[in-house]
């Protein structure tokens, strides 16, 4: 298949406006880091690969800001404001993966930092995109306080390649924090709430509280700051049972929350969202469920913000695809596959949001040919049929 | 607009919900940006969703231009009415309907203030983090519209960051809820566009925020500086210590002398540049930090430092900079409030330049602005009285172009409405702001969604955005301008 | 009308949440901002000073917690003080509403007249014709306004309204100052008792207090609503008869007086005569409960175990910008215990006049501020204005008593319960 490499945003927009005729549809790949996310994108006529379109455009350490090309990797660019003590909040499992910062905005995909920092949505700035026609356009900046226009990055927020190329992107960054502990504390989903709950509301400010299934069920508290600082609230956090970590244990602990988040081959991955109080009985639900189906699970949840990263493996593939019905059913257009290798079918999403009308809208208004990421949001954006 | 459209919406709302005097809808005219007037045809203030919705499909039916106003405090002109079309007030939606302790979270109305929410929560120890200097009077529905900040915006974010989901009235008159109970949602982020639309997306109805837990220990400072550039570098130095603090505040003497008229809030009267430095977190991380922020501030010359002793002396000195702009109408007749950002690092560079902008036109300029993030708002002083509006308008509008310039952007936080939306191809391109036309059109085909802000329009702006040039997909009878 | 002043406002909105009529509407016309952009269109000629205008002036409530909240300094009190005689010179009112105005103008400031119509009023509750009345359901059938005018009939008894204080009372022991008391004429009649309290509190701590019998009203309620000659003859009546006195220092105990007297200096700034006579009254002029926070106390306090919502009466809080005084006095009493309520700065609806001509939103107004007092749980409200008393009571639950704090102060000096009012609001309860 024809692969677009651009390495400029110039030779982007040309690449895409040129094969406007020749190759109508297009797939966007980055790493591939995120090809099991979604529905699967049909057969294009070319990819735009962004793997070529690197490099740090302009960072400011004083301002605390970074502009990068899409197609770099997020470790690459953690590495470089690492040197002047600072980092960009945001720690998904694919980074490990050399996913690109394209590619996490697209897939709006974040890790356990999501509690304190919340996604890439909260920590861009600025985007240049490109459109279907090969227009390329701006929006945000270079400063962190920004009102002026529509805010582009919101919509590709999520937009699985659908919408068009993210070409480069602003980001904000934050001072790298001076310690880290992780403590443990061994706790049901129930009482892994509670703790959490009481943690957030005593102030203590963990920068993560993720709660664990598989194979023991415990609560992982990320505390970060100055040293003596850190020490200090990991006794307020320290209680009964509660374990504070070494480095390689803390780091055993985080690799598994990421391992859980990209899945084994053969496995399925999904997340989704509900209201925090409601964590607790959705996954007694969906283990409950797995055991019925002769299912294994594994569960990274972040508390607070109500995010549930849940790998499915073992069993029939026809299992899995029960367990994701039964995921749709109770939390809607609000469950995302991450992998979809354990599924029989391709069905990825659930029932469409209340806002799908102004979903579609949007992706007619900048993609009305639908050059791009055909099949990735199946029947939401109904795209052989013709858009309403 | 003919007799049987306004009897629709009496039938629709009630006689009380729709004014038509042209006494009364002349104090509509106009929302905080006094400058820019146009009568509207009716003023609707229906009291629940539904009634929104129903005047919301009348005026898609009728192709009404309809704009939505929450207290009138913004500063750009965005609730500026459009001449034949109506305003909706949702001053008459004022209910909290939940408050969550335990989600975290408060279920409101767009008509309820930013501190009612606040306030609210309170009982449960938690509060809504956006704080504009107008939170007391300034609705939830017009910060979504803005994407308001406030002065702890920079450890916080801003509204977008708050706000979970909303109810809203599409300019079709449908309704759709943009958002989930938590932050991951399949599909487009359409909540994230929505917020900072300036009310040209659709009405938000109802709204979950989120509620933060009150810190556990907060400490404030207020640092004088010889001169505006030291402030300003003992703020660059703050932050690349690693300190991320609640806010940076910065007043300038002009804007000091004003507070200390308007209202004692202990500032001192002869220093050139006050510094408001605000920590908060857990007590530990406060209490090395704070020390930390003393230490840099001598290291950057202050000449005196004055540590909030308690929770009072703190509101009074919170009050007396959330009140400057207002103040400083007791030292000058007349002011215009300008709002833009520059790269932090770049300052000085900026004060500098608007002093030496402000000497040629010989006017007074005060700055007051959010130095963490470079977030300036100078006060350009004149007197209308002595025929110095034009000059005013005119240096207003250089400084907000002189912060584009300097690779930042020309609101912060007050937006762009009916104000800048001509000044808005000094900072984007047309393409730029073809697309962002795009995003408008996917949720409002008619444009009759407070038509002429944000996005320059010929009419607006005469010859000023240049040559309309098509946009590609418009030349190729894909899409149509609205 | 003077322009300057409509000049300051910056339209910044600041004033929205104070303005009680705001709240209840959330119509731009009926806030301060609203009311100061209209006016200033009118100032231009750009809109005729017609009904429409007027109304939303005769609506503001002159609450005045608007003039604190402004950042900018805008004095609303003066702008809405001076265009009120415009309208009413240029806005003809209907005949309804001329009648009813020149009653309340013909009654209110006349303690004979109002003695006389109290007298009826307690005959119409005693007769049993007001059971019967709301019996037959012919109360609820009354204008708005005259069904407000027949709900605040206070509880007064027979003797009560009779009863009056002495023209001199000498202060106990050392004498401290010499004080006169103004009676008013409203609260002369229905407050009977926190003048006889206030006597006795003033003399208990060693003041000489003088209560002329022959005052009149004051002037406040014509000068707040727009009758600007008849207020300023009335400023210079009652300053030749205080005159008479030599005293040290002038009391009120009713807000809207107490602020009318202090304002004396700037109403007559205009006079030859008394200009200056104005000046020095004025600077003599004290709240009760300002008084006795500036008096170091003398006499010993019995302990009240109650716990009391304090009510800022509009006139003493943004008039006379007195509102840590009250407290301190209240706070002065043993095992007693002052809580602020919410939503504190918006008018509970009385308003002088106003909630006998705009009694819906003084309704609404009123339930509000009930409910937030409530909130408090508290056994006894306390404001320092007879209109407030009245208007408060009205919309409180039963068995929550509502007194002037100088009646606290008065059963603590004495050692008493507060038996007075708790029996009056016995008798309010009997009357529902």
């Amino acid at each position: 298949m024809t692969a677009l490499c651009p390495s400029t945003v110039d030779e982007l927009g040309a690449a895409i406006a040129e094969t406007a005729a020749t190759h109508p549809r297009l797939l966007i790949t980055g790493n591939g880091t995120a090809e099991g996310w979604g529905a699967p994108a049909r057969p294009a006529d070319a990819t735009v690969d962004t793997t070529g379109l690197t490099g740090v455009i302009r960072y400011s350490p004083a301002d605390m800001t970074i502009a990068v090309r899409a197609g770099t990797p997020l470790a690459i660019v953690q590495q470089v404001v690492r040197e002047h003590g600072q980092r960009v909040a945001l720690d998904p499992a694919r980074a490990a993966q050399d996913a690109t910062v394209g590619g996490l905005l697209a897939t709006a995909d974040a890790g356990p930092l999501r509690t304190s920092h919340g996604s890439l949505r909260d920590l861009v700035i600025g985007t240049t995109v490109v459109l279907a026609d090969g227009t390329t356009a701006r929006s945000g900046g270079h400063v962190i306080k920004n009102v002026a226009g529509y805010d582009l990055a919101k919509l590709f927020h999520g937009s699985l390649g659908t919408l068009g190329v993210v070409a480069e992107v602003v980001l904000r960054l934050h001072p790298a924090p001076r310690a880290v502990t992780t403590v443990r504390v061994p706790a049901s989903a129930e009482h892994g709430f509670q703790v959490a709950t009481h943690l957030v509301t005593s102030g203590v400010e963990a920068a993560a509280l993720e709660w664990c299934a598989g194979p023991d069920d415990r609560l992982l508290v990320r505390l970060e700051g100055t040293p003596d600082g850190v020490a200090d609230r990991v006794r307020e956090v320290s209680a009964d049972g509660a374990t504070v970590l070494t480095d390689d244990e803390a780091c055993e602990e985080w690799s598994a929350v990421a391992a859980t988040a990209v899945g084994e081959p053969g496995d399925t991955v999904v997340r989704f969202g509900a209201l925090p109080a409601a964590g607790p009985a959705a996954l007694g639900k969906i283990r409950a469920f797995a055991d019925d189906l002769g299912l294994g699970v594994t569960i990274s949840s972040s508390v607070p913000a109500g995010v549930h990263t849940v790998r499915v493996h073992g069993g029939a593939a026809r299992a899995h695809s029960h367990l994701l019905a039964a995921l749709h059913d109770d939390h809607h257009a609000n469950v995302t596959v991450l992998r979809r290798d354990g599924l029989h079918t391709s069905s990825a999403w659930g029932p469409p949001p209340s806002a799908i009308r102004v979903m579609r809208a949007v992706k007619h208004r900048f993609d009305p040919t639908c050059r791009f990421g055909a099949g990735r949001f199946d029947g939401w954006l109904d795209d052989e049929k013709g858009l309403s | 607009m003919t007799g049987d459209v306004r009897a629709e919406f009496v039938a629709a709302l009630g006689a009380d919900a729709v004014l038509a005097d042209p006494v009364e809808l002349r104090a509509y005219e106009c929302d905080g940006l006094t400058g820019f007037r146009v009568v509207p045809a009716l003023v609707l203030l229906p009291r629940t969703a539904a009634a929104v919705a129903d005047a919301v499909r009348i005026c898609a039916r009728e192709r009404i231009p309809f704009v939505a106003r929450g207290a009138g405090t913004g500063l750009s002109g965005g609730a500026l009415p459009v001449a034949n079309g109506v305003v909706i007030s949702l001053q008459r939606l004022r209910s909290i309907i939940e408050v969550d302790p335990v989600n975290r979270r408060a279920v409101v109305e767009p008509g309820v203030t930013n501190l009612d929410i606040s306030r609210a929560a309170a009982p449960h120890g938690l509060y809504f983090a956006p704080d504009p200097s107008s939170q007391q009077v300034c609705t939830i529905g017009g910060n979504i519209a803005e994407n308001s900040g406030g002065a702890h915006c920079l450890k916080y974010g801003f509204t977008v960051h708050h706000v979970l989901s909303a109810d809203v009235v599409l300019p079709d008159g449908t309704t759709a809820v943009l958002g989930a109970d938590s932050p991951h949602l399949g599909g487009y982020d359409l909540l994230g566009a929505f917020i900072g639309s300036e009310g040209t997306l659709g009405i938000a109805t109802r709204i979950t925020v989120k509620l933060l837990p009150k810190p556990a220990a907060v400490r404030t400072l207020v640092a004088d500086f010889p001169s505006v550039e030291q402030a300003g570098d003992a703020v660059t130095s703050i932050i690349a210590a690693g300190i991320v603090p609640a806010a940076a505040e910065m007043m300038d003497a002009v804007a000091i002398e004003a507070v200390q008229a308007a209202l004692d809030a202990g500032y001192s009267r002869d220093t050139a540049a006050a510094l408001i430095v605000e920590l908060d977190g857990p007590q530990a991380e406060v209490d090395i930090q704070f020390a930390e922020v003393r230490q840099l501030c001598q290291n950057h010359g202050t000449t005196n430092i004055r540590v909030a002793g308690d929770e009072h002396e703190r509101a009074l000195v919170w009050k007396g900079r959330k009140a400057a702009f207002a103040a400083v109408g007791r030292i000058s007749p007349d002011y215009i409030v300008q709002d833009g950002v520059v790269p932090r690092t770049l300052l000085a560079t900026a004060l500098t330049r608007i002093g030496e902008l402000a000497a040629a036109a010989g006017l007074r300029v005060s700055n007051v602005f959010h130095a963490g993030d470079g977030n300036l708002h100078p006060l350009v002083l004149y007197s209308e009285a002595a025929g110095e509006l034009e000059r005013a308008e005119e240096l207003s509008r250089a400084i907000a172009e002189l912060c584009v310039d300097l690779g930042g952007s020309l609101s912060g936080e007050h937006g762009i409405g009916t104000d800048k939306a001509c000044s808005m191809p000094r900072q984007f391109s047309e393409d730029d702001l073809a697309t962002m036309a795009l995003l408008r059109a996917a949720y409002d085909t008619d444009g009759i969604c407070n038509p002429g802000k944000v996005l320059p329009t010929p009419r607006l702006c005469g010859e000023k955005p240049g040559v309309h040039r098509p946009h590609p997909l418009e030349a190729a009878g894909l899409i149509e301008r609205t | 009308m003077n322009s300057e002043p409509l000049a300051d406002c910056v339209h910044c909105g600041f004033c929205l949440p104070t303005c009680p009529t705001y709240v209840v509407s959330g119509q731009e016309t009926e806030s301060p901002r609203g009311r100061i952009y209209l006016m200033d269109l009118a100032a231009r000629g750009e809109i005729s000073v017609d009904e429409a205008f007027g109304g939303h002036i005769d609506s503001c409530l002159g609450c005045l917690a608007c003039v604190p909240a402004c950042p900018s300094g805008v004095r609303y009190d003066k702008l809405i003080e001076s265009v009120r005689p415009q309208v009413e010179r240029e806005v003809p009112r209907g005949f309804a509403d001329r009648l009813f105005r020149r009653l309340i103008f013909a009654l209110f400031p006349y303690p004979n007249r109002l003695r006389l119509a109290a007298l009826a009023g307690l005959l119409y509750t005693r007769s049993g014709l007001r059971t019967l009345l709301h019996r037959l359901g012919v109360v609820e059938r009354l204008p708005s306004r005259l069904r407000a005018l027949e709900a605040l009939l206070p509880p007064v008894g027979l003797q009560a309204l009779f009863s009056s204080v002495p023209e001199m009372t000498p202060g106990r022991g050392e004498v401290r100052l010499r004080v006169g008391l103004l009676a008013g004429c409203a609260n002369r009649v229905f407050f009977g008792d926190v003048n006889a309290a206030t006597v006795r509190v003033l003399a208990a701590e060693g003041c000489d207090v003088y209560v002329p019998r022959d005052n009149q009203c004051c002037g406040a309620l014509s000068s707040h609503a727009g009758h600007e000659e008849d207020g300023a003859e009335r400023a210079k009546a009652t300053i030749e008869m205080f005159e008479r006195y030599r005293l040290d220092v002038v009391v009120a105990n009713v807000a809207g007086c107490g602020s009318a007297l202090k304002e004396y200096g700037d109403i007559l700034s205009g006079s030859p005569d008394f200009a200056e006579r104005a000046k020095a009254f004025s600077a003599k002029v004290r709240d009760i409960t300002e008084l006795l926070a500036e008096l170091p106390a003398r006499t010993a306090r019995a302990p009240l175990d109650l716990r009391v919502a304090y009510h800022d009466a509009c006139h003493l809080a943004n008039a006379q910008g007195v509102r840590s005084q009250p407290r301190e006095v209240l706070r002065s009493i043993p095992g007693l215990s002052v809580h602020d309520i919410a939503e504190a700065e918006l008018c509970c609806g009385s308003a002088g006049i106003y909630n006998l001509v705009q009694p819906d939103t003084a309704e609404e107004l009123g339930r509000r501020k009930a409910e937030n007092l409530q909130a408090t749980g508290p056994d006894v409200v306390a404001t320092a204005n007879a209109g407030c008393l009245l208007q408060i009571r009205r919309f409180l639950d039963e068995g929550i008593t509502v007194v002037h704090p100088v009646q606290l102060l008065d059963a603590s000096i004495r050692g008493v319960a507060l038996f007075a009012t708790a029996d009056l609001n016995a008798k309010t309860r009997e009357r529902r």
